[in-house]
């Protein structure tokens, strides 16, 4: 091949005058006896090397005059073909090669001209040449105008060269032709456009015309095949008799078992559960409606006398809610004529038909949990004894709502302050009233002064807070408190723009032998400092003003310096610290009065309205209610927010209160009940406090939407005073 | 009731034999009866009742209360054979006595004030406590003799602290105004309308209500429990000393009056209680018993004033007596509706009685019986108790309100005081 190839190569980088004049003549020669040029191929088969070489040189040759010539329409094959490798030309050369030889047996096949050595001339002007096998004739081709013969000499390696020069004469003369009527007729116009258009080029032609079956299959008299039917399908199979006997050996042997033949029920628990068919149905969604109770006994028309209620029970009945009395009362009757009309058929009927139609069945997915599980472990309320349980000891006396109650330090007395304008003080053990005060407007909070020495009473009412003395103690304190209740000059509000000063007055009241402190505001509640000197108002609709904190020994009252963000409600004294808890609606705010003066902390309650706050005795814990029932617990050493929600009253809590020394907490709400809660603080800071809820006192009746207004611990004892607005003071003790 | 009647033939039949420790007169022949077995206390006590008629045509019925191997019969013979597994074969022994219950109510003697104590510890007359600050001296039902006045508060216990035999009577009160006094009259004399007396000695030292007063046996002695946790210890005697008269010049001026008054300091001071004081027993001469708000019952050593033992209850104590069998029995009553009696040697109550519906105000050992107490509460009842059963003897409900305060008198009859402002003594009660 390389050698060829490279003779080739040779020989196409000489090409002479001689090959071209050559090949001039060729095409000549060829175009001259076109119809015979088949019969040339098959008889060249000898001389074929020859040719091999002669169509390389002419392959080159082509190639050489193309680039001669310079023709646009070849320039692009020859472009393409100089591009390639000559490896790729010398294995075109070689494919000419194969085709020349396929073309020379192949083409001609079929219809295989037995012709003979009779020359071709003698069928020159007959329809046929030659005869085949059977003896008929072959007939001649049609004659095929220049470019099909042109055509079917494309393949043809031996034209190739007269192939490119006939191509390029074709183009020549469709040129001049295009050239010669450069108008198209209007058929042809209609014709391009339809292509165009994507339509069938032919008008006529109906792309949707209906189908039409030539072929008829019905009633034909004949089958389809003539074919005689076989003999086998006769003959009983040889094969599959010995396939039986084997299958009967297998069986008579014991080598094949059969599955027992199912057995099915004869009975069909017509009244069972339908849960089983509910499965067995293929839709899932299927829920068989209940079926209604069968009849027992009881409702046999003659049952047992045992089932036949006496006239006390069925009187007993009627006592029972609707709901609870037996649907049905058995009754005996002698015979089944005696049976009179159901009364209620059509109602049971339609009962039954409302269930079926109307009734939902839904599967409920229920987790099988222990409800108890679930429960966090508390301890048991026994082992947190003792705790208010019982209400013993009932304080009457007020005329209206109850609207604050107060202890005395050592537990003797209780005060209590009432809408219907009196405060009273109660002796704890007995229920006796001791003292009465007509104070004339309805007292809003009562605070009996923590120290023991000082049995001092702060009221607050309406606009004012009287200080009382109680008249109990001994002599000495007597005297000490009368000193202490003695205003020399009265002190006007000092307005004088100072931050500190406040806008409280200090009246001496003659009447109650006490002090009178005359606000701007109404007051709502006041709270003393643990060693009985300093006492807080809060007066919610004071704005910048609403806090003030008194000394009663100096009789100086100061307006507390921090700007609040809401409305106050209750303020209170830290137990051991100089802090200062401030509730407003919304949140509790911690300032510290000594030192540097600012606020210290800020507790979310999350509550819309906070009503009270109160204090564990150790500090770092406090509780607040809600005006929506709730209650939190905040451990201000754990975080900001409270450490537990209780969400207990459905009604508003009024108050909540902390036992001073056993580990109790109590809330009370306008619901007329009042909780008593377990609240441990434990020592240890790892531990968080432990909450449960303990008991829930009722008693108290409602008056005006109102319940109980106010609860307090007894100090020494684990006892609970709640006041009410049915203007009654209960204890309840352990 | 036809007990040998052929009615009650099918019901079984328990052969009964009746004794007593009674007189003459309510005595039984001991012969065996057969009587039907679903008898009652009351079945009982008419049977007993018949047979006493018969022997004497003029015995007007009483009611009998049953004892059987030292029960008291409180249900049916039957169940009562079957809850204690007696055999009912046998002959049965029944004990029957006088029941122990108030046959007749006086008329109630009326205060200004609650009452709030009442002492009846001597025969010849009542004395009471009131919040009128008087203490009051009753010779019977509505005939006041005598009135203390002095207090400048509440009266809140009275005590007779007149040793045996003395004639002339001395009495001590405790009131809320911090002071104890101490009277003295003469209770044999006859007065047509209440003589006002004065207290021949103050008592101060307490810095608070002075809660209970219990005289020495001697009546040398008094102690006084109050709200400051103490219980003080005090000299009766009229022995006029120095220190003692400086004082009373004083209150001489202060008072205007001519009669003289002491004025004593205490001897001495228990300290332990951590909360009121609220009852005090001084039993014996050695030791004092006090019953306190911190739940514990105490008894001290008067001599030394050390404290001896201790009894923890778990609820608020207001009264405390001492007595029973031995005079050993500790019974109290308290902040919830429970009477609890303590064997001093342990520490557990050996008797619960939870009939009442509120606190406990008073409770009294009966003088003579081993057995029986009474016990007054805030629901306005009086019970009396007997320990051979666990239900009340009776139930006085001669009270409408609290009953404050309630002792025996005389043995036979109970006096109690209540927030009706009633003094009212139920007698005839037979122990």
């Amino acid at each position: 091949m390389k050698t060829k190839l490279d003779n080739a190569t040779l020989k196409a980088e000489e090409p002479t005058e001689e090959q071209q004049q050559q090949q001039k003549q060729k095409p000549e020669q060829e175009l001259a006896s076109d119809s015979d040029s088949s019969y040339e191929v098959s008889f060249s088969g000898d001389d074929s090397s020859e040719d091999a070489g002669s169509s390389k040189e002419s392959d080159s040759v082509v190639s050489g005059s193309s680039g001669n010539e310079g023709f646009s329409n070849e320039s692009n094959s020859d472009g393409l073909e100089s591009g390639d490798d000559e490896d790729d030309q010398s294995e075109s050369f070689e494919s000419h090669e194969g085709v020349e030889e396929s073309d020379s047996s192949e083409d001609e096949v079929a219809p295989r001209n037995t012709v003979g050595y009779v020359p071709l001339i003698w069928y020159k002007d007959e329809p046929h040449i030659g005869y085949d096998l059977k003896g008929k004739k072959i007939k001649k081709k049609d004659k095929e105008d220049a470019l099909g013969s042109f055509l079917s000499r494309v393949d043809d390696s031996k034209n190739w060269m007269t192939f490119v020069v006939v191509l390029w004469r074709c183009a020549r003369s469709m040129m001049s032709t295009m050239m010669r009527r450069c108008s198209w007729r209007k058929t042809e116009i209609k014709l391009v456009r339809r292509l165009l258009k994507g339509k069938a080029p032919h008008a006529d032609f109906d792309p949707y015309a209906p189908y039409v079956d030539w072929f008829k299959y019905e009633d034909a008299k004949h089958p389809l095949s003539n074919a005689p039917e076989p003999k086998r399908r006769f003959i009983p199979s040889k094969w599959e008799s010995k396939k039986v006997v084997e299958y009967i050996r297998a069986i008579r042997k014991g080598w094949i078992k059969f599955d027992k033949p199912k057995e099915e029920p004869r009975f069909s628990l017509l009244w069972g559960d339908d849960s089983g068919s509910a499965e067995k149905a293929n839709h899932l969604s299927y829920i068989p409606a209940p079926k209604p109770k069968l009849p027992g006994h009881e409702e046999s028309y003659n049952p047992s006398p045992e089932y036949i209620p006496t006239q006390e029970e069925i009187n007993s009945y009627q006592l029972l809610h609707e709901e609870d009395r037996p649907k049905f009362i058995p009754k005996s009757f002698t015979s089944l004529r005696s049976i009179p009309a159901y009364e209620n058929a059509f109602k049971d009927c339609f009962e039954r038909c409302l269930d079926l139609y109307l009734c939902p069945r839904v599967r409920k997915k229920r987790l099988n949990i222990d409800p108890e599980s679930l429960l966090p472990k508390l301890p048991s309320r026994k082992d947190l004894k003792p705790y208010p349980v019982t209400c013993y000891i009932e304080y009457r006396g007020h005329k209206d709502a109850v609207t604050s109650v107060s202890t005395e330090a050592s537990g003797q007395w209780i005060a209590s302050g009432s809408s219907d304008g009196t405060v009273r003080i109660w002796e704890v053990e007995t229920g006796r009233c001791i003292r009465n005060w007509e104070v004339g407007e309805a007292v809003q909070r009562v605070a009996w002064n923590p120290s023991p020495e000082l049995p001092i009473l702060a009221v607050s009412l309406g606009h004012d807070v009287l200080l009382l003395n109680t008249g109990l103690g001994d002599e000495e304190q007597q005297n000490k408190i009368k000193d202490l209740l003695h205003i020399e000059t009265p002190t006007a509000p000092r307005d004088s723009g100072d931050m500190m000063t406040s806008v409280v007055s200090w009246l001496q009241d003659d009447k109650y032998e006490g002090i009178r402190l005359r606000h701007f505001k109404t007051v709502s509640s006041v709270e003393w400092h643990r060693k009985g000197d300093y006492f807080s108002t809060v007066m919610p609709a004071g704005e910048s003003r609403a806090i003030h904190i008194h000394r009663l020994s100096e009789k100086f009252s100061q307006r507390l310096p921090f700007k609040l963000h809401g409305l106050p409600v209750s303020s209170t004294f830290h137990p051991t610290r100089s802090h200062f808890f401030i509730a407003t609606k919304k949140n509790i705010r911690v300032y510290d009065l000594l030192g540097e003066r600012k606020l210290i902390k800020k507790l979310e309650t999350g509550f819309r309205e906070v009503s009270s706050i109160a204090i564990h005795p150790a500090g770092d814990n406090l509780i607040v209610g809600s005006k929506e029932g709730k209650m939190c617990w905040f451990d201000t050493d754990l975080s900001s927010t409270p450490y537990r929600v209780l969400r207990c009253h459905p009604k508003d809590i009024t108050n909540v209160a902390f036992h001073r020394s056993y580990p109790l907490f109590a809330s009370c709400s306008d619901d007329c009940t009042a909780y008593v809660f377990h609240g441990m603080v434990y020592s240890d800071l790892n531990q968080n406090p432990l909450i449960v809820p303990l008991e829930i006192l009722r008693g108290h009746t409602s008056s005006n939407g109102r319940g109980v207004l106010d609860c307090k611990f007894h100090p020494r004892q684990p006892w609970l005073f709640t006041a009410g607005a049915d203007s009654v003071i209960r204890l309840f003790c352990h | 009731m036809d007990i040998d009647g052929d009615t009650e033939a099918s019901s079984r039949r328990v052969q009964v034999r009746f004794i007593t420790k009674l007189e003459a007169p309510l005595k039984v022949p001991t012969t065996s009866i057969a009587v039907p077995s679903n008898l009652t206390r009351f079945g009982l006590s008419t049977i007993v009742n018949n047979l006493l008629e018969a022997r004497n045509p003029d015995w007007e019925a009483e009611p009998f209360d049953f004892l059987i191997d030292g029960e008291l019969v409180r249900m049916s013979l039957e169940q009562f054979l079957l809850a204690k597994g007696i055999t009912a074969e046998k002959i049965l022994e029944i004990e029957y006595i006088k029941a122990v219950a108030p046959r007749k109510e006086e008329d109630p003697s009326p205060h200004n004030d609650w009452v709030s104590a009442v002492d009846g510890s001597s025969p010849g007359y009542i004395l009471t406590g009131c919040y009128d600050h008087l203490g009051r001296v009753w010779k019977a039902s509505g005939v006041c003799t005598r009135i203390l006045d002095g207090h400048s508060d509440a009266v809140t216990s009275v005590s007779t602290i007149t040793p045996e035999g003395a004639k002339s009577v001395t009495v001590a009160t405790g009131s809320k105004d911090r002071t104890v006094r101490l009277w003295k009259f003469d209770a044999e004399e006859p007065v047509n309308h209440p003589l006002k007396i004065r207290a021949f000695k103050i008592l101060r030292g307490h810095k608070a209500s002075v809660q209970s007063v219990a005289a020495h046996v001697s009546g040398k002695m008094v102690c006084s429990g109050s709200w400051d946790c103490t219980i003080n210890l005090w000299q009766t005697n009229s022995l006029v000393m120095e220190g003692d008269l400086v004082s009373t010049k004083k209150r001489k001026v202060n008072d205007q009056v001519d009669e003289s008054q002491l004025e004593g300091e205490a001897l001495s001071t228990l300290v332990g209680h951590t909360q009121c004081v609220s009852s005090v027993v001084w039993p014996e001469p050695e030791s004092i018993y006090s019953a306190s708000w911190d739940h514990s019952i105490r008894r001290w050593d008067a001599e030394t004033g050390k404290d001896l033992s201790d009894i923890f209850c778990g609820k608020v104590l207001n009264c405390l007596d001492v007595g029973g069998e031995g005079s050993a029995l500790i019974a109290a009553g308290g902040s919830d509706p429970v009477l609890r009696i303590w064997d001093p040697r342990t520490s557990a109550p050996v008797f619960q009685f939870a009939s009442h519906a509120s606190w406990i105000s008073a409770c009294k050992w009966h003088e003579k019986s081993w057995f029986h107490l009474l016990s007054a509460s805030y629901d306005g009842k009086l019970m009396l108790w007997d320990l051979r059963t666990a239900w009340p003897l009776s139930i006085i409900e001669s009270h409408n309100g609290k009953v404050l305060c309630a002792d025996w008198w005389k043995g036979d009859s109970v006096v109690s005081g209540g927030d009706d402002s009633n003094l009212c003594i139920s007698s005839a009660i037979y122990v």
